[in-house]
């Protein structure tokens, strides 16, 4: 136990928020171990606490119950500035009467260092963020990205032994937030802080993190990889939060789940009993099928065998038709009506499908998975 | 890919934050007057700068007005009797002492203001609402009536004098530096103070590197406002101080009542009236002070 807590860079342990007596608790007994070097992004909707659980690890806010340790320090009622965390904010907050150098030698300044040595250091962090020809500006000169990226500089100064992010790109446009994503790849190909990260943005989620902490009521849902917490959920609370369409309730029997759009083989070790078939629509294509035109709703070739034998079953393929379809860029997708029940989907490439049109759904086997019902 | 950004962009940036405009702004279409409107605008603009900068027209000339009687448009003779008069009449100490009171008057209401509009507007205070109201109510209150009760009290408190006109005009001037602060931390981000705790500052360095910069200038409108009661008090000195502590006013009255120092009243006057606007014109230069810009 105590070694697990030494190797982490952030433990929290049972930590409770709660704002007012009146209002529900903003976090209700979170556990979470996060470890040195790597990044993760808090997800969850407005309100469920993910900003909190960063104001409580940088001693902003101070929990009503529970611990919070830093590389197994406990700083649960320390200050902040006791803490060795930096943290960038949603706003930039670059301080207006100091110059972009003087902000990001702030920390070191803050430190005891003298002006000329914290200003030494701040152009190498100016550097890191390519703004280094920028230290002589007024922060008030800079546009909203460049001033972002000033913030992210000044707290990387900090030398923190983690870096809290709570949506520091949400008010930048698509382009911009690219060139941000790809300055936090360099700046972890060259410090390697451990990084945690709020975000309401799903993409950019999984673009920045290996893991991500799903929230929702102040509860912790789901900490895991990006791709489990996408593929395979814990709860349907998750697959809806990470915007999970298809969910089908039912019961599994013998590895092969039986709901509205018939009997489906799963590859995974589940209990029999009730449960929720889920995929996610963009693992699922749908083209057109030539051989019949007509709907063919009781028509599954899914066959019932060993559910641990999967991948030797073949195609799955659900037959409907196509009852909505919306074009997003490169990607179109499409509402299926199979049976009694809509299935989301894409296109497959080459297949400009429109309402109306018979289709089959090819359903890949690593695409399948269910929650509890 | 390229991150470093161009000077063009930087210079597009400063050129939109110029631009930039927010309903209601000077300059937009609905707030621009035209016509008949325009008219009435520019004459009534007039007026009221006449009505504001006439009374001194009469103040200077009599400044330097040896004599002047009626019916001369004009003074008769130049000169600086009416100087030479108030200085005999002790300006210059009262001068001193106004300046003085008004110094330390600022010094104690500017911080405490400060703090109690802090209080006010980022802390859940039991009855908080009360505390404001009671902040409020030495200017709701008639200050004669509160002056001679006072006054009483003091005495009896064997408080000195100037000790005791200190002491009241700070309570008077608190609720003027309280709401002006107010207002600043209304506009306040406290943001800065959190992201310079996180960079490691305590909270004394955040308080002197981040907090008091940025909200200097607000500081510097209500220590005017704290100057200003100190400095045009009359009834509280005259009262509380009982003649020990002899301010500008009370030599400007002193002189105004007697007949035949019109000249050295207007001297006093403009003496009065000069080092607030003095200050005022700091202080406004202090709102767009902005020692990062480069």
């Amino acid at each position: 136990m105590t070694s697990e807590l030494m190797t982490s860079a952030i433990t929290l342990t049972a930590v409770t928020k709660a704002y007012s007596a009146a209002a529900p608790a903003a976090l209700q007994g979170v556990n979470l171990d996060i470890l040195p070097g790597t990044s993760t992004a808090i997800v969850g909707p407005s309100g469920s606490g993910k900003s909190t659980i960063l104001r409580i690890i940088a001693g902003l806010e101070d929990a009503n119950g529970g611990r919070v340790r830093l590389a197994g320090r406990d700083v649960t009622a320390l200050l902040p500035e006791e803490r060795g965390i930096a943290m960038v904010f949603q706003r930039p907050l670059l301080f207006p009467h100091l110059t972009v150098l003087d902000n990001v030698a702030f920390a070191d300044r803050a430190a005891g260092l003298s002006r000329a040595q914290a200003r030494e250091r701040a152009r190498e962090h100016l550097e890191l963020v390519h703004m280094a020809e920028f230290g002589g500006r007024s922060p008030n000169s800079l546009s909203g990205g460049q001033q972002q990226r000033v913030a992210v500089a000044r707290a990387l100064a900090a030398k923190p032994s983690v870096l809290l992010l709570d949506e520091p790109f949400s008010a930048l446009d698509s382009g911009l937030k690219d060139e941000m994503h790809a300055m936090i790849g360099d700046i972890r190909a060259a410090v390697n802080p451990t990084i945690l990260f709020v975000t309401h943005d799903r993409d950019e989620a999984s673009a920045l993190a290996e893991r991500i902490v799903v929230l929702q009521n102040g509860q912790l849902l789901q900490h895991d990889t990006v791709d489990h917490v996408f593929h395979r959920p814990a709860s349907l609370a998750v697959a809806r939060l990470l915007g999970g369409k298809n969910a089908f309730a039912g019961v599994l029997e013998d590895g092969v789940h039986h709901s509205a759009i018939g009997a489906v083989a799963i590859d995974a070790h589940f209990s029999s009993g009730p449960a929720t078939l889920v995929f996610r629509h963009e693992a699922v294509t749908a083209s057109l099928r030539l051989s019949d035109s007509r709907a063919d709703v009781s028509a599954l070739t899914a066959r019932h065998t060993d559910a641990a034998a999967c991948h030797r079953l073949g195609p799955r393929e659900l037959h409907g038709v196509v009852t909505a379809a919306v074009q997003r860029g490169p990607r179109r997708e499409l509402l299926v009506r199979v049976g009694d029940a809509d299935v989301h989907t894409e296109a497959a490439p080459g297949n400009l499908l429109s309402i109306g049109d018979p289709v089959s759904v090819n359903l890949p086997c690593e695409a399948l998975w269910t929650v509890p019902a | 890919m390229t991150l470093s950004t161009s000077n063009v962009d930087v210079e597009r940036a400063q050129r939109e934050q110029h631009e930039r405009r927010m309903p209601g702004d000077a300059g937009r279409p609905l707030s621009q007057s035209r016509g008949v409107m325009r008219t009435a605008r520019i004459v009534s603009t007039a007026l009221v700068a006449l009505w504001f900068a006439l009374p001194f027209l009469p103040l200077v000339l009599w400044s330097f007005a040896n004599s002047w009687s009626a019916p001369d448009l004009l003074p008769m003779s130049v000169g600086t009797d009416g100087l030479t008069a108030a200085i005999a009449n002790g300006a210059v100490a009262a001068f001193g002492d106004s300046l003085l009171l008004s110094l330390i008057v600022a010094a104690i209401a500017t911080p405490v203001g400060a703090m109690a509009a802090r209080a006010l507007s980022r802390h859940r205070l039991p009855f908080g609402r009360l505390v404001s109201v009671l902040l409020f109510s030495p200017v709701l209150l008639p200050p004669f009536a509160a002056v001679l009760g006072i006054n009483v009290v003091l005495l009896r408190a064997w408080v000195p004098p100037e000790l005791g006109v200190t002491l009241v005009l700070v309570v008077v001037a608190i609720p003027y530096t309280t709401f002006s602060m107010r207002v600043a931390y209304a506009a306040y981000d406290d943001g800065f103070d959190e992201a310079a705790r996180t960079l490691g500052a305590t909270s004394r360095f955040a308080l002197w590197r981040i907090h008091l910069p940025l909200i200097a200038p607000a500081l510097a409108r209500s220590a005017f406002l704290a100057f200003l009661v100190g400095w045009s008090d009359y009834l509280v000195t005259l009262v509380v101080g009982g003649g020990q502590l002899v301010t500008l006013p009370l030599i400007i009255a002193s002189s105004a009542s007697g007949i035949g120092n019109e000249s050295s009243v207007a001297v006093l006057s403009l003496s009065a009236v000069i080092p607030p606007l003095i200050l005022l014109g700091f202080v406004s230069r202090a709102r767009n002070l902005n020692p990062g810009r480069q």
